[in-house]
């Protein structure tokens, strides 16, 4: 039982990171139809940034994280404006190549700026805790922890505000959102600019609990997408669930079967709900 | 209010308003009438900004609103009750209602919801429903709501009947009717031709993308051409 617990515990952690990917992609998808491959890159990004202000500049961790992501929501802004936007009323295709291209091009950068070597973030935070008998990590513990707030604000963020509902509403129904006023250009700039910077938190988390090198962004992005079609394309909670759902049941195949074939089983449960739920867990039929 | 001179709108290389004229005057409630696919929608969305305008002038309040996009016609006073009624399914009644007072900022708007909840019953039972689990009558009255809560100046109702039940038709000219009492501008598009008429102050019968006839909601019901072609009897 406690063995369990200590695997879902360990499962939490990278779910949380799968649930700050997918919300990323799962929002601009509901509101542009846009598979946004480069997201996995854009975070590595993050992951990179963060490392290179620490280890290089000497900032303090928090200090890095808060310019990784105030960097993270104008680039977001950017991808918006400078790459998706020329291609808005394109055939869907023209936006699947430019998302291919732009991940080409944030990977090339990334290699260009910071190297091939890998890196960790280097967090000092060595504690370990020991709860009833599982035992969590510090920095698991601020990372599930920074993640459930992540989420939590994202959705209050989402269901409580004006343009929150006016993401929503875009995501719906675009021509009704026109008609209540809402300005349907800079909806999307925002949508970027919010899961951008929600990217590059999950790298940030990528790159203290594990490491970052290139490949990894890509990594990151096809369990992004496995967890929006796990969930529901475009659903919020379909993320959420999603990505609880893919890490804990990857922590439990590694822990009680195998680590080298935690992403088949993890890939066949996912094959097993969408054969039961087509439209995914909180997709809507 | 709103004055239109010489419309012109084209998907493409074609055109299918060819230089219309029109006013609604404050207080009135003017109905566009005419065959599927004669241009009435075409003239709305290109008020609300949906399509663009290829020629021609829109002027709201003595204020140039040609090709003023979607949000910001919204912003001038100007609301659409879009055809087919576009709730935004997967929200709740409630929540359809707050977007549609999305450009407001003031402080009645709690009062407004009731207001409409008052109005129309039957969302207050349906407040938590998702909207798109509503039936088509209830749909509609819900869009007729949500375009009220953006306090417009011009309520423009596209199709309100279309493809609803001949009862709910009727509580929906009763409900136009009783909106137009509160003293609103009203411009409504319908292809009930009667219903339209009854409803109108003054109307403009389109045929192939332009007007062919224009007159008081009266006139046009005893006009023969009408009654010939559109009123059937």
């Amino acid at each position: 039982m406690i063995e369990i617990l200590q695997q879902i515990v360990n499962g939490l952690a990278i779910g949380g990171v799968y649930v700050l990917i997918a919300l990323g992609l799962t929002t601009v998808f509901g509101i542009l139809g846009i598979a946004h491959f480069a997201h996995g890159s854009v975070s590595m990004f993050g992951g990179y940034l963060t490392f290179f202000l620490v280890a290089s500049l000497g900032f303090p961790l928090l200090l890095a994280i808060l310019v990784a992501l105030l960097i993270g929501l104008v680039l977001g802004v950017l991808i918006e404006w400078l790459a998706y936007r020329p291609v808005r009323n394109a055939s869907h295709i023209n936006a699947f190549i430019v998302a291919l291209g732009l991940t080409m091009m944030v990977e090339g950068l990334n290699l260009e700026f910071f190297g091939h070597e890998q890196v960790v973030i280097p967090t000092n935070l060595s504690r370990i805790f020991d709860i009833g008998g599982v035992t969590i990590p510090e920095l698991r513990l601020y990372v599930i922890m920074a993640a459930a707030l992540l989420i939590v604000a994202m959705t209050l963020f989402v269901e409580k505000t004006k343009t929150g509902q006016a993401i929503r509403a875009v995501a719906e129904n675009r021509d009704a959102a026109i008609l209540m006023g809402v300005n349907v250009k800079t909806i999307p700039m925002i949508v970027f600019s919010i899961s951008t910077a929600l990217g590059v938190c999950a790298g940030v988390m990528v790159g203290s609990l594990f490491a970052i090198a290139p490949g990894i962004g890509q990594w990151l992005v096809v369990k992004g997408f496995a967890v929006l079609i796990l969930g529901g394309l475009g659903s919020i909670p379909g993320a959420i669930v999603g990505g609880l759902v893919l890490g804990v049941t990857e922590a439990l195949a590694a822990g009680f079967i195998s680590s080298a074939y935690k992403d088949v089983i993890a890939f066949v449960v996912m094959i097993a709900v969408l054969l039961l739920r087509p439209q995914g867990l909180m997709g809507k039929s | 209010m709103l004055n239109i001179r010489d419309l012109k709108v084209s998907y493409g290389p074609i055109e299918v308003i060819h230089g219309i004229s029109l006013d609604v005057n404050e207080g009135e409630c003017v109905a566009l009438i005419g065959a599927n696919g004669a241009g009435k929608s075409s003239t709305l969305k290109a008020i609300c900004g949906l399509v663009p305008v290829s020629g021609g002038k829109v002027t709201f309040e003595g204020r140039d609103i040609t090709n003023l996009s979607g949000h910001a016609v919204v912003k001038a006073g100007i609301t659409m009750c879009p055809e087919g009624r576009q709730v935004f399914p997967q929200m709740s009644t409630l929540k359809n209602l707050r977007m549609g007072a999305y450009t407001r900022n003031d402080d009645e708007q709690d009062a407004d919801l009731e207001r409409m909840m008052g109005m129309f019953p039957i969302l207050r039972e349906r407040a938590h429903q998702a909207a798109g689990t509503l039936s088509g009558g209830e749909q509609e009255m819900l869009a007729i709501a949500r375009a009220l809560m953006a306090r417009p100046k011009l309520c423009i109702f596209d199709e309100p009947s279309l493809g609803l039940a001949p009862k709910i038709v009727a509580d929906v000219a009763a409900t136009i009717a009783r909106i137009k009492e509160t003293g609103m501008t009203i411009l409504l598009v319908e292809q009930n031709s009667l219903m339209a008429l009854r409803l109108a102050d003054r109307a403009y019968l389109f045929e192939a993308g332009e007007i062919v006839l224009s007159g008081t909601g009266e006139e046009l019901q005893s006009h023969p051409e009408v009654v010939k072609a559109y009123l059937g009897h």
